[in-house]
Protein backbone atom coordinates (compact mmCIF):
# COMPACT_ATOMS: atom_id res chain seq x y z
CA UNK A 1 0.00 0.00 0.00
CA UNK A 2 3.20 2.27 1.11
CA UNK A 3 4.41 2.06 -2.33
CA UNK A 4 1.78 3.13 -4.54
CA UNK A 5 2.08 6.21 -5.89
CA UNK A 6 -0.79 9.11 -6.45
CA UNK A 7 -1.89 7.89 -9.95
CA UNK A 8 -1.67 4.17 -8.82
CA UNK A 9 -3.79 4.86 -5.72
CA UNK A 10 -6.15 6.82 -8.12
CA UNK A 11 -6.95 4.05 -10.27
CA UNK A 12 -6.62 1.86 -7.39
CA UNK A 13 -10.05 3.38 -5.92
CA UNK A 14 -11.77 4.09 -9.09
CA UNK A 15 -11.13 0.38 -10.02
CA UNK A 16 -13.52 -0.09 -6.58
CA UNK A 17 -15.72 2.46 -7.96
CA UNK A 18 -14.42 5.05 -5.79
CA UNK A 19 -14.14 8.30 -7.35
CA UNK A 20 -11.23 10.18 -5.52
CA UNK A 21 -10.91 14.07 -5.39
CA UNK A 22 -6.93 15.37 -5.70
CA UNK A 23 -4.10 13.38 -4.02
CA UNK A 24 -2.79 16.04 -2.34
CA UNK A 25 -0.15 15.32 0.63
CA UNK A 26 -2.82 16.18 3.24
CA UNK A 27 -4.98 13.74 1.44
CA UNK A 28 -3.14 11.10 0.49
CA UNK A 29 -2.94 8.85 3.91
CA UNK A 30 -6.87 9.71 4.11
CA UNK A 31 -7.22 7.65 0.41
CA UNK A 32 -4.64 5.46 1.63
CA UNK A 33 -7.01 4.10 4.84
CA UNK A 34 -9.95 4.27 1.98
CA UNK A 35 -8.39 1.95 -0.24
CA UNK A 36 -7.76 -0.45 2.22
CA UNK A 37 -11.28 -0.48 3.41
CA UNK A 38 -12.99 -0.78 0.03
CA UNK A 39 -10.21 -3.38 -0.47
CA UNK A 40 -11.26 -5.28 3.16
CA UNK A 41 -15.02 -4.52 2.32
CA UNK A 42 -14.73 -5.88 -1.34
CA UNK A 43 -13.09 -9.31 -0.33
CA UNK A 44 -15.71 -9.50 2.86
CA UNK A 45 -18.41 -9.32 -0.29
CA UNK A 46 -16.84 -11.90 -1.65
CA UNK A 47 -17.35 -14.32 1.28
CA UNK A 48 -20.53 -12.82 1.63
CA UNK A 49 -21.84 -13.93 -1.50
CA UNK A 50 -19.99 -17.41 -1.47
CA UNK A 51 -22.28 -17.52 1.90
CA UNK A 52 -25.45 -16.27 0.29
CA UNK A 53 -25.54 -18.63 -2.66
CA UNK A 54 -25.99 -21.32 0.22
CA UNK A 55 -28.35 -19.61 2.23
CA UNK A 56 -31.03 -17.62 -0.22
CA UNK A 57 -33.28 -17.14 2.71
CA UNK A 58 -30.50 -14.78 4.80
CA UNK A 59 -31.67 -12.09 2.52
CA UNK A 60 -35.36 -12.18 2.80
CA UNK A 61 -34.62 -11.81 6.55
CA UNK A 62 -32.47 -9.21 6.03
CA UNK A 63 -35.07 -7.58 4.05
CA UNK A 64 -37.53 -7.93 6.82
CA UNK A 65 -35.48 -6.24 8.98
CA UNK A 66 -34.78 -2.91 6.77
CA UNK A 67 -37.98 -2.22 6.42
CA UNK A 68 -38.94 -2.56 9.56
CA UNK A 69 -36.38 0.07 10.49
CA UNK A 70 -37.30 2.77 8.38
CA UNK A 71 -38.30 5.30 10.48
CA UNK A 72 -35.66 5.41 12.69
CA UNK A 73 -33.88 8.57 11.90
CA UNK A 74 -30.55 7.47 10.86
CA UNK A 75 -27.70 9.44 10.67
CA UNK A 76 -25.40 8.06 7.93
CA UNK A 77 -21.80 6.98 8.08
CA UNK A 78 -22.56 5.26 4.88
CA UNK A 79 -19.21 4.05 3.48
CA UNK A 80 -17.71 3.78 6.14
CA UNK A 81 -20.03 2.41 8.58
CA UNK A 82 -20.53 -0.36 5.48
CA UNK A 83 -17.39 -2.42 5.64
CA UNK A 84 -18.50 -2.27 9.47
CA UNK A 85 -21.64 -3.38 9.86
CA UNK A 86 -21.50 -5.65 7.28
CA UNK A 87 -18.98 -7.78 8.46
CA UNK A 88 -21.31 -8.00 11.22
CA UNK A 89 -24.02 -8.55 9.25
CA UNK A 90 -22.29 -11.92 7.44
CA UNK A 91 -19.99 -12.47 10.60
CA UNK A 92 -21.46 -11.63 14.02
CA UNK A 93 -18.70 -13.07 15.66
CA UNK A 94 -16.40 -10.65 14.17
CA UNK A 95 -19.15 -7.56 14.40
CA UNK A 96 -19.40 -5.22 16.85
CA UNK A 97 -15.67 -4.22 17.98
CA UNK A 98 -16.94 -0.82 17.86
CA UNK A 99 -19.29 -0.75 20.96
CA UNK A 100 -17.50 1.28 23.92
CA UNK A 101 -18.27 0.44 27.40
CA UNK A 102 -19.52 4.41 27.51
CA UNK A 103 -22.66 3.15 24.84
CA UNK A 104 -22.91 0.04 26.66
CA UNK A 105 -25.77 1.84 28.74
CA UNK A 106 -27.17 2.65 25.55
CA UNK A 107 -26.58 -0.73 23.72
CA UNK A 108 -28.84 -2.40 26.12
CA UNK A 109 -32.17 -0.19 26.02
CA UNK A 110 -31.99 0.48 22.54
CA UNK A 111 -31.64 -3.21 21.40
CA UNK A 112 -34.59 -4.32 23.47
CA UNK A 113 -36.54 -1.58 22.26
CA UNK A 114 -35.12 -2.31 19.18
CA UNK A 115 -36.05 -6.31 19.38
CA UNK A 116 -39.44 -5.28 20.89
CA UNK A 117 -40.27 -2.79 18.38
CA UNK A 118 -39.54 -5.44 15.70
CA UNK A 119 -41.55 -8.22 17.28
CA UNK A 120 -39.18 -10.66 15.55
CA UNK A 121 -37.33 -12.99 18.28
CA UNK A 122 -33.61 -12.93 17.30
CA UNK A 123 -32.58 -12.89 20.95
CA UNK A 124 -29.21 -14.52 19.85
CA UNK A 125 -28.57 -11.34 18.56
CA UNK A 126 -28.82 -8.31 21.29
CA UNK A 127 -27.49 -11.18 23.29
CA UNK A 128 -24.04 -11.28 21.27
CA UNK A 129 -24.53 -7.37 21.08
CA UNK A 130 -23.94 -6.90 24.94
CA UNK A 131 -21.66 -9.73 25.35
CA UNK A 132 -19.31 -8.07 22.19
CA UNK A 133 -19.96 -4.47 24.36
CA UNK A 134 -18.56 -5.93 27.32
CA UNK A 135 -15.99 -7.92 25.63
CA UNK A 136 -14.30 -5.41 23.58
CA UNK A 137 -12.54 -2.54 24.53
CA UNK A 138 -13.05 0.55 23.12
CA UNK A 139 -11.33 0.87 20.38
CA UNK A 140 -13.02 4.07 18.99
CA UNK A 141 -13.76 6.28 22.08
CA UNK A 142 -15.62 8.80 19.74
CA UNK A 143 -18.66 6.59 19.22
CA UNK A 144 -21.06 7.85 22.10
CA UNK A 145 -24.09 8.95 20.53
CA UNK A 146 -23.52 6.79 17.27
CA UNK A 147 -23.79 3.50 18.97
CA UNK A 148 -27.62 3.27 18.87
CA UNK A 149 -28.11 4.23 15.60
CA UNK A 150 -25.35 1.72 14.72
CA UNK A 151 -26.74 -0.30 16.44
CA UNK A 152 -30.04 -0.07 15.27
CA UNK A 153 -28.87 -0.03 11.72
CA UNK A 154 -26.48 -3.41 12.65
CA UNK A 155 -27.30 -6.33 10.36
CA UNK A 156 -29.10 -5.35 7.17
CA UNK A 157 -27.30 -2.20 5.96
CA UNK A 158 -29.30 -3.36 2.89
CA UNK A 159 -31.96 -0.99 4.54
CA UNK A 160 -30.31 1.92 2.79
CA UNK A 161 -31.77 0.77 -0.09
CA UNK A 162 -35.32 1.22 1.04
CA UNK A 163 -34.77 4.63 2.51
CA UNK A 164 -37.78 6.42 1.67
CA UNK A 165 -37.10 9.81 3.40
CA UNK A 166 -33.10 10.56 4.24
CA UNK A 167 -32.72 13.43 6.63
CA UNK A 168 -31.42 16.54 4.26
CA UNK A 169 -30.51 16.91 1.15
CA UNK A 170 -26.97 17.68 1.44
CA UNK A 171 -26.91 14.13 2.88
CA UNK A 172 -28.06 12.88 0.03
CA UNK A 173 -24.63 12.27 -2.12
CA UNK A 174 -23.05 11.27 1.15
CA UNK A 175 -25.68 8.87 1.88
CA UNK A 176 -26.05 7.75 -1.63
CA UNK A 177 -22.51 7.18 -1.39
CA UNK A 178 -23.70 4.28 0.73
CA UNK A 179 -26.12 2.20 -1.16
CA UNK A 180 -26.08 3.27 -4.61
CA UNK A 181 -22.16 2.29 -5.44
CA UNK A 182 -22.96 -0.84 -2.88
CA UNK A 183 -24.73 -2.48 -6.01
CA UNK A 184 -22.43 -0.81 -8.25
CA UNK A 185 -19.66 -1.57 -6.03
CA UNK A 186 -20.51 -5.07 -6.35
CA UNK A 187 -21.11 -4.72 -10.28
CA UNK A 188 -17.76 -2.33 -11.01
CA UNK A 189 -15.88 -4.78 -8.32
CA UNK A 190 -16.62 -7.54 -10.18
CA UNK A 191 -16.71 -5.78 -13.25
CA UNK A 192 -12.60 -5.11 -13.42
CA UNK A 193 -11.79 -7.63 -11.09
CA UNK A 194 -13.73 -9.85 -14.19
CA UNK A 195 -12.16 -8.27 -16.62
CA UNK A 196 -8.73 -9.10 -15.27
CA UNK A 197 -9.95 -12.59 -14.27
CA UNK A 198 -11.05 -12.88 -17.65
CA UNK A 199 -8.00 -12.28 -19.65
CA UNK A 200 -5.38 -14.57 -18.34
CA UNK A 201 -7.97 -17.25 -17.66
CA UNK A 202 -8.75 -16.96 -21.46
CA UNK A 203 -5.47 -17.41 -21.64
CA UNK A 204 -5.18 -20.06 -20.14
CA UNK A 205 -7.89 -21.99 -21.65
CA UNK A 206 -6.17 -21.21 -24.49
CA UNK A 207 -3.13 -22.44 -23.07
CA UNK A 208 -4.77 -25.83 -22.02
CA UNK A 209 -6.01 -26.37 -25.24
CA UNK A 210 -2.57 -25.95 -26.89
CA UNK A 211 -0.97 -28.07 -25.09
CA UNK A 212 -3.97 -30.97 -25.06
CA UNK A 213 -3.74 -30.63 -29.52
CA UNK A 214 0.10 -31.10 -29.07
CA UNK A 215 -0.49 -33.83 -26.91
CA UNK A 216 -2.63 -35.89 -29.23
CA UNK A 217 -0.86 -34.51 -32.42
CA UNK A 218 1.98 -35.98 -31.04
CA UNK A 219 0.59 -38.72 -30.69
CA UNK A 220 -0.88 -39.07 -33.68
CA UNK A 221 2.44 -38.93 -35.30
CA UNK A 222 3.77 -41.77 -33.19
CA UNK A 223 0.82 -44.13 -34.26
CA UNK A 224 1.31 -43.27 -37.92
CA UNK A 225 5.81 -43.84 -37.14
CA UNK A 226 4.76 -47.26 -35.90
CA UNK A 227 2.29 -47.66 -38.57
CA UNK A 228 4.66 -46.77 -41.28
CA UNK A 229 7.55 -49.38 -39.93
CA UNK A 230 4.82 -51.83 -39.71
CA UNK A 231 3.79 -51.74 -43.86
CA UNK A 232 7.92 -51.22 -44.26
CA UNK A 233 8.51 -54.67 -42.42
CA UNK A 234 6.29 -56.18 -45.08
CA UNK A 235 4.06 -59.54 -44.94
CA UNK A 236 6.28 -62.36 -46.13
CA UNK A 237 3.75 -63.47 -48.84
CA UNK A 238 4.92 -66.74 -50.38
CA UNK A 239 2.73 -69.37 -52.94
CA UNK A 240 1.35 -71.43 -50.22
CA UNK A 241 0.01 -74.04 -52.56
CA UNK A 242 3.45 -75.68 -53.38
CA UNK A 243 3.45 -76.61 -49.73
CA UNK A 244 0.16 -78.17 -49.77
CA UNK A 245 0.95 -79.96 -53.45
CA UNK A 246 3.64 -81.63 -51.86
CA UNK A 247 1.23 -83.69 -49.79
CA UNK A 248 0.38 -86.01 -52.78
CA UNK A 249 1.59 -89.24 -53.04
CA UNK A 250 4.83 -90.36 -54.66
CA UNK A 251 4.19 -91.63 -57.99
CA UNK A 252 6.56 -91.98 -61.21
CA UNK A 253 4.94 -89.89 -63.65
CA UNK A 254 7.46 -88.81 -66.57
CA UNK A 255 5.80 -89.77 -69.08
CA UNK A 256 2.31 -90.73 -68.72
CA UNK A 257 -0.23 -87.66 -69.00
CA UNK A 258 -3.69 -88.43 -67.13
CA UNK A 259 -5.37 -86.19 -65.15
CA UNK A 260 -3.59 -87.65 -61.98
CA UNK A 261 -0.15 -87.31 -63.36
CA UNK A 262 -1.13 -83.76 -64.70
CA UNK A 263 -2.11 -82.59 -61.35
CA UNK A 264 1.21 -84.11 -59.81
CA UNK A 265 3.33 -82.49 -62.76
CA UNK A 266 1.74 -79.41 -61.82
CA UNK A 267 2.41 -79.97 -58.40
CA UNK A 268 6.36 -80.42 -58.94
CA UNK A 269 6.20 -77.20 -61.00
CA UNK A 270 4.71 -75.19 -58.24
CA UNK A 271 7.75 -76.79 -55.82
CA UNK A 272 10.27 -75.96 -58.50
CA UNK A 273 8.89 -72.73 -58.66
CA UNK A 274 8.34 -71.97 -54.95
CA UNK A 275 12.00 -73.44 -54.22
CA UNK A 276 13.06 -71.17 -57.21
CA UNK A 277 11.27 -68.16 -55.58
CA UNK A 278 12.73 -68.52 -51.73
CA UNK A 279 16.37 -68.65 -53.77
CA UNK A 280 15.85 -65.63 -55.41
CA UNK A 281 14.22 -63.85 -52.64
CA UNK A 282 16.89 -65.29 -49.90
CA UNK A 283 19.52 -64.02 -52.40
CA UNK A 284 17.81 -60.57 -53.00
CA UNK A 285 17.55 -60.21 -49.54
CA UNK A 286 21.40 -60.61 -48.95
CA UNK A 287 21.80 -58.34 -51.64
CA UNK A 288 20.03 -55.90 -50.05
CA UNK A 289 20.87 -56.07 -46.46
CA UNK A 290 24.44 -55.47 -46.59
CA UNK A 291 25.42 -58.16 -49.47
CA UNK A 292 28.00 -60.68 -47.51
CA UNK A 293 28.54 -62.16 -51.20
CA UNK A 294 28.80 -59.42 -53.06
CA UNK A 295 26.24 -60.07 -56.06
CA UNK A 296 26.46 -57.48 -58.76
CA UNK A 297 22.72 -57.21 -58.73
CA UNK A 298 19.56 -58.52 -57.47
CA UNK A 299 19.02 -59.72 -60.78
CA UNK A 300 20.51 -64.07 -60.81
CA UNK A 301 21.45 -64.84 -64.14
CA UNK A 302 19.82 -68.05 -65.92
CA UNK A 303 22.32 -70.46 -65.10
CA UNK A 304 22.90 -69.84 -61.66
CA UNK A 305 19.51 -69.94 -60.58
CA UNK A 306 19.22 -72.87 -62.88
CA UNK A 307 22.37 -75.04 -61.29
CA UNK A 308 20.71 -73.98 -58.06
CA UNK A 309 17.63 -75.31 -58.60
CA UNK A 310 19.38 -78.51 -59.80
CA UNK A 311 21.09 -79.17 -56.81
CA UNK A 312 18.27 -78.61 -54.45
CA UNK A 313 15.38 -80.69 -56.58
CA UNK A 314 17.27 -82.97 -58.66
CA UNK A 315 15.04 -82.08 -61.62
CA UNK A 316 16.49 -81.58 -64.90
CA UNK A 317 16.56 -78.42 -66.89
CA UNK A 318 13.19 -79.35 -68.95
CA UNK A 319 11.66 -78.48 -66.07
CA UNK A 320 13.59 -75.40 -65.53
CA UNK A 321 12.60 -74.27 -68.75
CA UNK A 322 8.73 -75.74 -68.25
CA UNK A 323 8.43 -73.64 -64.82
CA UNK A 324 10.08 -70.17 -66.94
CA UNK A 325 7.82 -70.59 -69.66
CA UNK A 326 4.32 -71.04 -66.63
CA UNK A 327 5.78 -67.76 -65.25
CA UNK A 328 6.06 -65.85 -68.82
CA UNK A 329 2.14 -67.55 -69.26
CA UNK A 330 0.76 -66.70 -65.95
CA UNK A 331 -0.99 -63.44 -65.13
CA UNK A 332 -0.62 -63.56 -61.74
CA UNK A 333 1.79 -61.92 -59.79
CA UNK A 334 4.17 -64.86 -58.90
CA UNK A 335 6.92 -62.70 -57.48
CA UNK A 336 9.29 -63.15 -59.79
CA UNK A 337 10.25 -61.61 -62.36
CA UNK A 338 12.03 -62.59 -65.71
CA UNK A 339 14.65 -60.17 -67.34
CA UNK A 340 16.30 -59.85 -70.47
CA UNK A 341 19.42 -58.00 -72.03
CA UNK A 342 17.43 -55.05 -72.12
CA UNK A 343 15.77 -54.26 -68.23
CA UNK A 344 13.29 -52.70 -69.27
CA UNK A 345 11.84 -54.34 -71.55
CA UNK A 346 8.89 -57.09 -71.49
CA UNK A 347 10.12 -60.59 -72.00
CA UNK A 348 8.16 -62.88 -73.90
CA UNK A 349 10.06 -66.12 -74.70
CA UNK A 350 12.20 -68.21 -72.46
CA UNK A 351 15.59 -67.46 -74.17
CA UNK A 352 15.45 -64.00 -74.29
CA UNK A 353 15.31 -64.53 -70.29
CA UNK A 354 18.67 -63.64 -68.77
CA UNK A 355 18.67 -63.20 -65.52
CA UNK A 356 15.51 -63.54 -62.74
CA UNK A 357 14.81 -60.98 -60.26
CA UNK A 358 12.76 -61.48 -56.62
CA UNK A 359 10.16 -59.39 -56.80
CA UNK A 360 9.71 -60.21 -53.15
CA UNK A 361 13.39 -60.04 -51.43
CA UNK A 362 13.62 -61.51 -47.93
CA UNK A 363 15.43 -59.70 -45.21
CA UNK A 364 16.19 -60.49 -41.92
CA UNK A 365 13.82 -59.08 -39.11
CA UNK A 366 16.99 -56.46 -38.05
CA UNK A 367 17.81 -55.43 -41.72
CA UNK A 368 14.12 -55.34 -42.00
CA UNK A 369 13.63 -53.09 -39.05
CA UNK A 370 16.85 -50.92 -39.89
CA UNK A 371 15.50 -50.34 -43.10
CA UNK A 372 11.95 -49.40 -42.10
CA UNK A 373 12.69 -47.09 -39.35
CA UNK A 374 14.97 -45.53 -41.78
CA UNK A 375 12.00 -45.03 -44.17
CA UNK A 376 9.99 -43.33 -41.42
CA UNK A 377 12.19 -41.00 -40.32
CA UNK A 378 13.36 -39.66 -43.62
CA UNK A 379 9.83 -39.02 -44.45
CA UNK A 380 8.88 -37.64 -41.27
CA UNK A 381 11.79 -35.63 -41.58
CA UNK A 382 11.20 -34.36 -44.92
CA UNK A 383 7.41 -33.46 -43.57
CA UNK A 384 9.23 -31.43 -40.87
CA UNK A 385 11.62 -30.14 -42.81
CA UNK A 386 8.91 -28.62 -45.40
CA UNK A 387 7.06 -27.36 -42.56
CA UNK A 388 9.94 -25.60 -40.87
CA UNK A 389 10.84 -23.83 -44.58
CA UNK A 390 7.16 -23.27 -44.87
CA UNK A 391 7.28 -21.74 -41.36
CA UNK A 392 10.51 -19.79 -41.80
CA UNK A 393 8.84 -18.05 -44.90
CA UNK A 394 6.06 -17.27 -42.75
CA UNK A 395 7.64 -14.97 -40.10
CA UNK A 396 10.35 -13.45 -43.00
CA UNK A 397 6.94 -12.63 -44.91
CA UNK A 398 5.40 -10.92 -41.33
CA UNK A 399 9.19 -9.30 -40.53
CA UNK A 400 8.91 -7.86 -44.01
CA UNK A 401 5.25 -6.26 -43.65
CA UNK A 402 5.81 -4.94 -40.08
CA UNK A 403 8.89 -3.30 -41.28
CA UNK A 404 6.95 -1.60 -44.01
CA UNK A 405 4.08 -0.63 -41.49
CA UNK A 406 6.48 1.04 -39.55
CA UNK A 407 7.99 2.66 -42.17
CA UNK A 408 4.95 4.41 -43.35
CA UNK A 409 4.23 5.50 -39.66
CA UNK A 410 7.53 7.01 -39.33
CA UNK A 411 6.95 8.96 -42.79
CA UNK A 412 3.86 10.12 -41.66
CA UNK A 413 5.09 11.58 -38.39
CA UNK A 414 7.76 13.23 -40.44
CA UNK A 415 5.82 14.72 -42.57
CA UNK A 416 3.38 16.16 -40.11
CA UNK A 417 6.57 17.42 -37.96
CA UNK A 418 7.19 19.29 -41.54
CA UNK A 419 3.55 20.56 -41.90
CA UNK A 420 3.96 22.19 -38.19
CA UNK A 421 7.49 23.70 -38.82
CA UNK A 422 6.49 25.30 -42.19
CA UNK A 423 3.12 26.84 -40.60
CA UNK A 424 5.12 27.80 -37.43
CA UNK A 425 7.70 29.65 -39.75
CA UNK A 426 4.92 30.73 -41.85
CA UNK A 427 3.01 32.38 -38.62
CA UNK A 428 6.48 34.06 -37.51
CA UNK A 429 6.71 35.64 -40.77
CA UNK A 430 3.36 37.20 -40.72
CA UNK A 431 4.53 38.46 -36.98
CA UNK A 432 8.04 39.75 -38.61
CA UNK A 433 9.74 37.43 -36.76
CA UNK A 434 11.28 36.26 -39.84
CA UNK A 435 12.73 37.40 -43.17
CA UNK A 436 11.45 35.35 -45.44
CA UNK A 437 7.86 33.33 -46.37
CA UNK A 438 9.51 30.35 -46.89
CA UNK A 439 12.09 27.57 -45.34
CA UNK A 440 14.69 25.50 -46.80
CA UNK A 441 13.98 22.17 -46.36
CA UNK A 442 17.76 20.97 -45.94
CA UNK A 443 16.93 23.84 -42.95
CA UNK A 444 13.60 22.23 -41.38
CA UNK A 445 15.19 18.63 -41.90
CA UNK A 446 18.21 19.75 -39.61
CA UNK A 447 16.05 20.98 -37.27
CA UNK A 448 13.77 18.35 -37.00
CA UNK A 449 16.50 15.44 -37.25
CA UNK A 450 19.65 15.55 -34.60
CA UNK A 451 22.94 14.82 -36.38
CA UNK A 452 23.43 11.54 -35.34
CA UNK A 453 19.82 9.99 -36.69
CA UNK A 454 19.94 11.86 -40.08
CA UNK A 455 21.85 8.92 -41.76
CA UNK A 456 19.38 6.61 -40.46
CA UNK A 457 16.46 8.94 -41.06
CA UNK A 458 17.22 9.34 -44.62
CA UNK A 459 14.70 7.09 -46.31
CA UNK A 460 11.84 7.96 -44.15
CA UNK A 461 13.02 11.63 -44.81
CA UNK A 462 12.79 10.95 -48.46
CA UNK A 463 9.90 9.41 -48.94
CA UNK A 464 8.37 12.80 -46.70
CA UNK A 465 9.79 15.25 -48.47
CA UNK A 466 7.91 13.36 -52.04
CA UNK A 467 4.79 13.17 -50.53
CA UNK A 468 4.59 16.81 -49.41
CA UNK A 469 5.46 17.27 -52.94
CA UNK A 470 2.79 15.34 -54.15
CA UNK A 471 0.35 15.11 -51.57
CA UNK A 472 0.04 18.59 -49.46
CA UNK A 473 -1.67 21.62 -51.16
CA UNK A 474 -0.98 24.29 -48.32
CA UNK A 475 2.37 23.51 -48.80
CA UNK A 476 4.73 24.66 -51.91
CA UNK A 477 7.92 23.45 -53.14
CA UNK A 478 9.83 26.12 -54.37
CA UNK A 479 13.74 26.87 -55.63
CA UNK A 480 15.01 30.43 -53.73
CA UNK A 481 18.13 31.84 -53.31
CA UNK A 482 18.22 31.19 -49.63
CA UNK A 483 21.55 32.78 -47.36
CA UNK A 484 23.20 33.01 -50.46
CA UNK A 485 22.67 29.54 -52.17
CA UNK A 486 19.96 28.20 -54.48
CA UNK A 487 18.01 25.53 -52.30
CA UNK A 488 14.86 24.47 -52.17
CA UNK A 489 12.13 25.96 -49.95
CA UNK A 490 8.63 25.33 -48.71
CA UNK A 491 6.40 28.02 -48.75
CA UNK A 492 3.31 27.82 -46.57
CA UNK A 493 0.47 28.57 -49.19
CA UNK A 494 -2.34 30.87 -47.09
CA UNK A 495 -5.41 29.68 -46.89
CA UNK A 496 -8.96 30.15 -45.80
CA UNK A 497 -9.14 29.82 -41.92
CA UNK A 498 -10.24 26.38 -41.74
CA UNK A 499 -6.81 24.75 -42.51
CA UNK A 500 -5.47 22.85 -39.80
CA UNK A 501 -6.60 19.07 -40.22
CA UNK A 502 -5.19 18.39 -36.95
CA UNK A 503 -6.20 21.39 -34.73
CA UNK B 1 -31.03 18.41 16.34
CA UNK B 2 -30.63 21.65 17.64
CA UNK B 3 -27.11 23.59 16.74
CA UNK B 4 -25.48 25.86 19.24
CA UNK B 5 -24.72 29.47 19.15
CA UNK B 6 -21.49 28.32 17.85
CA UNK B 7 -22.57 27.21 14.78
CA UNK B 8 -25.69 29.46 14.29
CA UNK B 9 -22.77 32.15 14.35
CA UNK B 10 -20.41 30.40 11.76
CA UNK B 11 -23.22 29.46 9.08
CA UNK B 12 -25.13 32.81 9.15
CA UNK B 13 -22.22 34.69 7.37
CA UNK B 14 -19.08 34.35 5.36
CA UNK B 15 -16.27 33.06 6.99
CA UNK B 16 -13.71 35.38 5.94
CA UNK B 17 -10.58 35.27 8.03
CA UNK B 18 -11.98 33.63 10.87
CA UNK B 19 -9.95 31.61 12.55
CA UNK B 20 -9.76 28.08 12.89
CA UNK B 21 -11.16 28.29 16.22
CA UNK B 22 -14.50 29.59 15.23
CA UNK B 23 -15.35 26.05 13.23
CA UNK B 24 -18.01 24.44 15.40
CA UNK B 25 -16.24 21.22 17.75
CA UNK B 26 -12.58 22.78 17.32
CA UNK B 27 -11.77 24.44 20.56
CA UNK B 28 -8.62 25.78 22.36
CA UNK B 29 -6.57 22.45 22.25
CA UNK B 30 -7.38 21.12 18.48
CA UNK B 31 -7.28 24.51 17.29
CA UNK B 32 -3.82 24.76 18.17
CA UNK B 33 -2.81 21.90 16.30
CA UNK B 34 -4.59 22.22 13.74
CA UNK B 35 -2.37 25.82 12.89
CA UNK B 36 0.43 23.82 14.13
CA UNK B 37 0.08 21.99 10.86
CA UNK B 38 -0.81 25.07 8.49
CA UNK B 39 -4.30 24.92 9.05
CA UNK B 40 -4.27 28.38 10.56
CA UNK B 41 -7.45 30.02 9.19
CA UNK B 42 -10.67 28.49 8.76
CA UNK B 43 -10.97 28.84 5.20
CA UNK B 44 -8.20 26.52 5.14
CA UNK B 45 -9.87 23.75 6.58
CA UNK B 46 -12.29 24.70 4.34
CA UNK B 47 -10.16 24.19 1.61
CA UNK B 48 -9.47 20.79 2.89
CA UNK B 49 -13.37 19.87 3.22
CA UNK B 50 -13.55 20.80 -0.80
CA UNK B 51 -10.50 18.93 -1.34
CA UNK B 52 -11.42 15.56 -0.29
CA UNK B 53 -15.02 16.77 -2.17
CA UNK B 54 -17.37 17.03 0.69
CA UNK B 55 -17.02 13.64 1.70
CA UNK B 56 -18.35 13.20 5.17
CA UNK B 57 -16.21 10.07 5.94
CA UNK B 58 -13.18 11.30 4.38
CA UNK B 59 -13.01 14.57 6.24
CA UNK B 60 -13.98 13.13 9.39
CA UNK B 61 -10.98 10.80 9.40
CA UNK B 62 -8.74 13.06 8.06
CA UNK B 63 -9.92 15.78 11.16
CA UNK B 64 -9.30 12.50 13.66
CA UNK B 65 -6.24 11.90 11.91
CA UNK B 66 -4.81 15.22 12.03
CA UNK B 67 -6.06 17.11 15.42
CA UNK B 68 -7.68 14.30 17.10
CA UNK B 69 -10.90 15.08 16.96
CA UNK B 70 -13.60 12.92 18.58
CA UNK B 71 -16.46 11.49 16.75
CA UNK B 72 -18.85 14.53 17.77
CA UNK B 73 -16.54 16.75 17.38
CA UNK B 74 -15.71 15.76 13.33
CA UNK B 75 -19.53 15.50 13.19
CA UNK B 76 -20.38 19.42 14.64
CA UNK B 77 -17.08 20.71 12.80
CA UNK B 78 -18.50 18.75 8.87
CA UNK B 79 -21.76 19.51 9.91
CA UNK B 80 -21.06 23.20 9.86
CA UNK B 81 -18.51 23.08 7.10
CA UNK B 82 -21.36 21.58 4.81
CA UNK B 83 -24.07 24.09 5.84
CA UNK B 84 -22.06 27.23 4.90
CA UNK B 85 -21.23 25.66 1.78
CA UNK B 86 -25.05 25.15 0.90
CA UNK B 87 -25.93 28.47 1.93
CA UNK B 88 -22.35 30.75 0.57
CA UNK B 89 -20.86 28.76 -2.12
Amino acid sequence: MAGLSDLELRRELQALGFQPGPITDTTRDVYRNKLRRLRGEARLRDEERLREEARPRGEERLREEARLREDAPLRARPAAASPRAEPWLSQPASGLAYATPGAYGDIRPSAASWVGSRGLAYPARPAQLRRRASVRGSSEEDEDARTPDRATQGPGLAARRWWAASPAPARLPSSLLGPDPRPGLRATRAGPAGAARARPEVGRRLERWLSRLLLWASLGLLLVFLGILWVKMGKPSAPQEAEDNMKLLPVDCERKTDEFCQAKQKAALLELLHELYNFLAIQAGNFECGNPENLKSKCIPVMEAQEYIANVTSSSSAKFEAALTWILSSNKDVGIWLKGEDQSELVTTVDKVVCLESAHPRMGVGCRLSRALLTAVTNVLIFFWCLAFLWGLLILLKYRWRKLEEEEQAMYEMVKKIIDVVQDHYVDWEQDMERYPYVGILHVRDSLIPPQSRRRMKRVWDRAVEFLASNESRIQTESHRVAGEDMLVWRWTKPSSFSDSER
Amino acid sequence: MTTSQKHRDFVAEPMGEKPVGSLVGIGEVLGKKLEERGFDNAYVVLGQFLVLKKDEDLFREWLKDTCGANAKQSRDCFGCLREWCDAFL
